[in-house]
Parts: structure tokens; sequence; C-alpha cells
């Protein structure tokens, strides 16, 4: 046994009870009672009527009990490794405390301005060596090439 | 409640678009009612237009205007009652064409069909309906 839903107002339609009509497109429409199948025929909107279910869900009548229940949804955030820092880096890294972290700066400030002044003394050397490379010859005569015809 | 007069469309392929009651089967008086599933003799009233090249060739019977037939009729804007005490009623009255010997002449049907054709015998028509209701 199954208990339809007026296409109207939304009432429950027991069997033995009301009509069925066919329209002309194939849609079937349920009707409870002669009331609801008239004000159909009438082509009345459902959503006008004040005693339709359509109309009371539209204008949220009789309805604070399903409202309660919508609050207890919240998602929860996973820390997650990546590739190249797992999860057990992320963490010490993280829980390094304040005083950790300026003693690696600054060891890493005087490391990079030591490096600095190597690469410029460096640079002042090796800068005059390959001048002096030999008596200039021309690319010509390097190649050796069909002997100037 | 099709009677002498009344008019049905014809649903199948046949060829017929509109057919009229002129004969009700089932009993034995003049004055009887046909519902779903009965059985009526009609006139053809309106046909679809047949070209002479597709009379002699195609096998499909196609039936001309003002031809006499056989019809049983699937739907009706009368209510009916079924066993478990629903009425059913669709929009409009609508039959599908037979020969002499309750075959149906044409060969696919377009629309609903009532299914109160299947407690009277006429299970083939039921098959080949695309909607049943």
């Amino acid at each position: 046994m199954k208990v339809e839903i007026d296409s109207f107002s939304g009432f429950r339609i027991y069997p033995s009870k009301g009509k069925l009509f066919v329209r002309g497109d194939s849609k079937v429409f349920r009707f409870a009672s002669s009331k609801n199948s008239s004000l159909f025929l009438q082509r009345k909107n459902p959503r006008k009527i004040a005693w339709t279910q359509v109309y009371r869900r539209m204008h949220k009548k009789g309805v604070t009990e399903e409202v309660a229940k919508k609050r207890s949804r919240r998602t929860v955030k996973h820390q997650r490794g990546i590739v190249g820092a797992d999860l057990a880096a992320i963490a010490a890294k993280r829980n390094q405390t304040a005083a950790i972290r300026s003693q690696q700066r600054l060891a890493a400030i005087s490391k990079a301005k030591t490096e600095k002044k190597e690469k410029e003394t460096k640079k002042a050397k090796p800068a005059r060596a390959p001048v002096a490379s030999g008596p200039r010859v021309s690319k010509q005569q390097m190649k050796g090439g069909k002997g100037g015809r | 409640m099709i009677g002498l007069k009344g008019t049905l469309n014809v649903i199948d392929n046949s060829g017929a678009l509109l057919i009229e009651c002129v004969n009700v089967l089932k009993q034995k008086v003049n004055n009887g009612w046909g519902s779903v599933g009965d059985e009526i003799v009609c006139v053809v009233k309106r046909a679809r237009p047949v070209s002479a090249a597709a009379q002699a060739s195609t096998t499909a019977v196609k039936v001309r205007r003002g031809d006499v037939r056989r019809a049983v009729i699937v739907r009706t804007k009368k209510a009916v009652r079924r066993p478990d005490g629903r009425f059913v009623r669709f929009d409009d009255n609508a039959a599908v064409l037979l020969n002499n010997k309750r075959e149906m002449l044409g060969t696919r049907i377009g629309g609903v069909v009532s299914a109160d054709l299947r407690m009277k015998g006429w299970g083939k028509i039921v098959s080949l309906a695309p909607k049943v209701v």
C-alpha cells in the first residue's frame, strides 16, 4: 500500500480515495478530494492558496523544528606533510622558539658576510691574470686555413 | 462513455487522425456506452494524406477518410474505477484501430494508454505503448 501525495495541496492520499488525472501531455496529477481537483482545474496557483503545503513551505509556517538541527556541521582541518617536508619537520620548525630563530638569523647573516668578502677578494685577483696570454695572433693564422689565396 | 457519434483521437500510426463511433460492440443494445477496453465500429473522419507512391509499396495499411473500421478505446475523459478504488481520468478520448480479427492495424502507439486494457485482454497494445497509467 503506497500513500500518494496530492499534486495540488500536498495532502496524503490513502488507497480508494481521490482521483487520478492524466493530462494531454501525459503528466499525472493526483487529487485527494474534489476540492483540490476543482481548484486545479480552475487553474488556481497553489502557492497562493493558504492551506496548501506549497504555500506553507514558501511562507515558512510551522517549520521551527527543522531549522534547529542544522548547526552541527564543522569541517576539521588536518595537518598533512608535503613532499620534501614531512609532518615531523613541519612540527619541529613551528615549535622553535624565538630565541633560536634569531640566533639562526644572525648566524646566517654573518655567514653571508664572510662569503661576500671572499668573493670580492677572489674577483680582484683573477681579473688581471687572463689578460696576459701570449702575443696577439689572428684567428686565421691560428686556424691555419688554405694558405691565404 | 463513448457512444454513437462520439469522436476519438487515433494514437497509432495507421494514418487515421479522428474517428467517429458508429456502434459499440459489447452490448446488444444500440444505446450502449463504450469505455476503456471496449471494441467499437467506427468511421474515419479525418486521415493523414496518403501519397500515391506509398500506396502500393508499403506493407503497413493506411486508412483513408470514410473507411469503416473497428477500434478499441484506450483513453476516456470519463473516469474509470480501478479495483483499488481509485478513479482514473484522461484529458481526451483516444482509440487504436483494429481489423476484424482484433489485430492492430498500425505498428506503433504514440501517447499514454490506460492500464485497464490489460485487464480486458489487450496485452499487445499495452506492451507497445510508451507509457501506461
